[in-house]
C-alpha cells in the first residue's frame, strides 16, 4: 500500500502542511454523552491507542496527473462512534474527478439491468393448442360464419399469432470503456456529492447492531449504507451487526458497480478499496493492449 | 352601539372643525383616536367546515336520487371491497434486490489469472439463466437451435420425450418459414 506515516522527509512534509493544518493534534477518545443512553457502556469505554494525528498524510499517485488536480478526501476511522479523522489522503482525478456524465450512468445501469433479463413470456400458435382438427360446422347451410377450425387465431381460446416466444433473451453487451467510464463517472459523482467516505478499515470493536447504526447516523451516512473492502472475506464484527440490517451491505471490490452505488446512499471505501480501485482503473486506462481488452464481445470468446 | 359611536365621532367632527381653526391638527387626530379604537375582523370559514355541514338544504322532504359520492371508483355494495388487489410493497433490500448488480464490472475491478492473464467475464456469471442461454442473443431460430445443440448432449431426449419432439417440430417449421417466406438480409437492398 501507498499510504505513508508521518515519519516522513521534512521537505514532502512542509508542502503538505498547508493542506491538512485543519487536523486536530491530539486524540479525543471519550464519546459523546448523547448517545450513552443508547448505548451499553462498555462500548463507550473502548480505549484506543493510536499515535498522534495525523496519522495519514500523504498518497503516491500511480501515472501522476499532468493538469487535472487531485482530489483530497479525509480518512476517517471506524472504531469509535464519534468521527476521528485520521488523515488526508490525494485520490486521482482520472478516477474520481472525471465529468460525471448522466448519460454514461445511465447506459450502465439500463445494461446491468437488461442483460441478465430472460422473459419467459410465451404463447402458443394455432397448430400447438391443443384440438381444433375437426371442422366445427358444415361448410354450408347453417347459415353461420365459415370456420375450419376451433383454434384459428380469430377464435377465442385460439392460437396466438406473433405473441411472446419464450425465451426471449434481452442480453446485450455494453462496450468495455463504455463500462470502465460509467465505474469512473459514478465515483466521481459520489465524491462530488459528499456520498463516498474513506475509512481506514472496517474493524469494529463490538458486533452489536446498535454500534453500527449509531455510528452511521452520528456521522450523517445513509440511510443505506454499502462498504467496500478489497478482501472478500470481511471482520467478523462489522458482518454480524450488518446482517440484520438490509440496507447496510458490504461487497468486495471486485463486486462494486454502478448500479449498488446509486442504490445506496452513502459509499464507504476502505484505504485499501481505494487503493485496489484506483489501480485497477488507472490500469486499464493506461494498457497498451487497450484495443484488444475493449475488443467485442463473442460468445465463443471465454 | 355604532349609531352611538357614530353620531359620537360626527359630532366631534364638528366639534374638530372649530377646534382646528385653534389647536393644531396633531391634537385633533390624538382626540380622534381616543374615542375610535382599532377594530380587526376576524373571518374564519374554512372550506372543511363547509363540507362538514352538508350540502345546503333545499326542498325539504325531496328524496335526491342523483349520486354525490364523488369520482372514485365504488362498488354497488358498499360493505364490499373494490375488485383490485391489496397494495403490498416490496422489500426492496432484501438480499436479492440489495446486491443487484454484484459482480457486473468484474472484468475490470478483479483481479487477471496469474497465468493466463485474463479475468471473469460478466456473462460467465448469470447463474440466473440456463448455462445454454448465458450470454446469447437472438431471434427465436437462432435460441432454439442452440438449446437444441445442449440438450441433446444430456438425457434430454430421453427425459422428457415430448418436450424433445415439439422442440424439434418447431425448429423444423422456423427453418422452412424462414427459408422460404422470409427475405435474406443479403437480398435487403436488391
Amino acid at each position: 500500500m501507498a499510504v505513508k506515516i508521518i515519519n516522513k522527509t521534512v521537505t514532502d512534509f512542509s508542502l503538505r502542511v498547508t493542506r491538512c493544518f485543519f487536523v486536530p493534534t491530539k486524540t479525543i477518545h471519550s464519546n459523546v454523552a448523547l448517545f450513552q443512553d443508547n448505548l451499553d457502556t462498555s462500548l463507550t469505554s473502548i480505549e484506543v491507542n493510536r499515535s498522534p494525528l495525523p496519522i495519514i498524510s500523504s498518497r503516491k499517485l500511480a501515472f501522476p496527473p499532468k493538469f487535472k488536480v487531485p482530489r483530497q478526501v479525509w480518512v476517517s476511522n471506524m472504531d469509535t462512534v464519534e468521527e476521528e479523522k485520521l488523515g488526508l489522503i490525494d485520490l486521482h482525478p482520472e478516477v474520481f474527478a472525471d465529468r460525471p456524465r448522466m448519460d454514461i450512468i445511465h447506459e450502465n445501469v439500463r445494461w446491468q439491468q437488461l442483460y441478465r433479463h430472460v422473459s419467459y413470456a410465451h404463447t402458443k400458435m394455432r397448430y400447438e393448442v391443443r384440438g381444433g382438427g375437426r371442422k366445427p360446422r358444415p361448410q354450408k347451410g347453417s347459415g353461420r360464419s365459415r370456420h375450419g377450425s376451433i383454434r384459428s387465431p380469430i377464435w377465442v381460446g385460439g392460437g396466438i399469432v406473433h405473441g411472446p416466444r419464450s425465451p426471449t433473451s434481452y442480453f446485450y453487451m455494453l462496450g468495455f470503456n463504455a463500462r470502465l467510464n460509467g465505474l469512473r463517472s459514478t465515483l466521481s459523482a459520489k465524491l462530488a456529492q459528499d456520498d463516498l467516505q474513506v475509512v481506514d478499515s472496517l474493524d469494529i470493536p463490538t458486533d452489536d447492531p446498535k454500534y453500527l447504526e449509531t455510528l452511521i447516523e452520528e456521522r450523517g451516512w445513509g440511510p443505506s449504507v454499502l462498504f467496500v473492502d478489497d478482501n472478500d472475506i470481511m471482520p467478523l464484527n462489522i458482518t454480524a451487526a450488518s446482517d440484520g440490517f438490509g440496507h447496510f451491505n458490504l461487497m468486495p471490490v471486485y463486486g462494486l458497480n454502478v448500479y449498488s452505488m446509486l442504490k445506496h446512499s452513502t459509499l464507504v471505501l476502505t484505504l485499501a478499496a481505494v487503493e485496489r480501485i484506483e489501480e485497477r482503473i488507472l490500469f486499464h486506462l493506461n494498457r497498451n493492449d487497450a484495443a484488444q481488452a475493449a475488443s467485442k464481445y463473442r460468445l465463443d470468446n471465454f | 352601539m355604532t349609531s352611538l359611536i357614530g353620531s359620537m365621532i360626527s359630532s366631534l367632527g364638528v366639534a374638530l372643525k372649530y377646534r382646528s381653526l385653534i389647536g393644531t391638527a396633531n391634537q385633533a387626530s390624538k382626540v380622534v383616536a381616543l374615542f375610535s379604537p382599532e377594530w380587526t375582523t376576524v373571518r374564519f370559514r374554512y372550506h372543511a367546515d363547509k363540507v362538514a355541514k352538508g350540502p345546503v338544504q333545499r326542498r325539504y322532504g325531496y328524496e335526491e336520487k342523483l349520486f354525490r359520492g364523488g369520482l372514485l371508483p365504488r362498488t354497488a355494495y358498499p360493505d364490499k371491497p373494490l375488485p383490485m388487489p391489496v397494495y403490498r410493497p416490496k422489500n426492496s433490500w432484501n438480499e436479492k434486490r440489495a446486491l443487484f448488480g454484484q459482480n457486473d464490472y468484474i472484468d475490470i475491478l478483479g483481479p487477471s489469472n496469474e497465468i493466463s492473464k485474463k479475468t471473469l467475464h460478466p456473462a460467465q456469471l448469470l447463474y440466473n439463466v440456463p448455462s445454454w442461454l448465458r450470454g446469447v442473443k437472438g431471434n427465436e431460430y437462432q435460441i432454439l437451435l442452440r438449446k437444441r445443440k445442449f440438450l441433446q448432449q444430456k438425457n434430454f431426449p430421453l427425459s422428457s420425450p415430448t418436450k424433445w419432439a415439439t422442440l424439434n417440430v418447431r425448429i423444423k417449421k422456423l427453418y422452412k418459414y424462414l427459408n422460404t417466406k422470409t427475405k435474406s438480409p443479403f437480398w435487403k437492398h436488391a
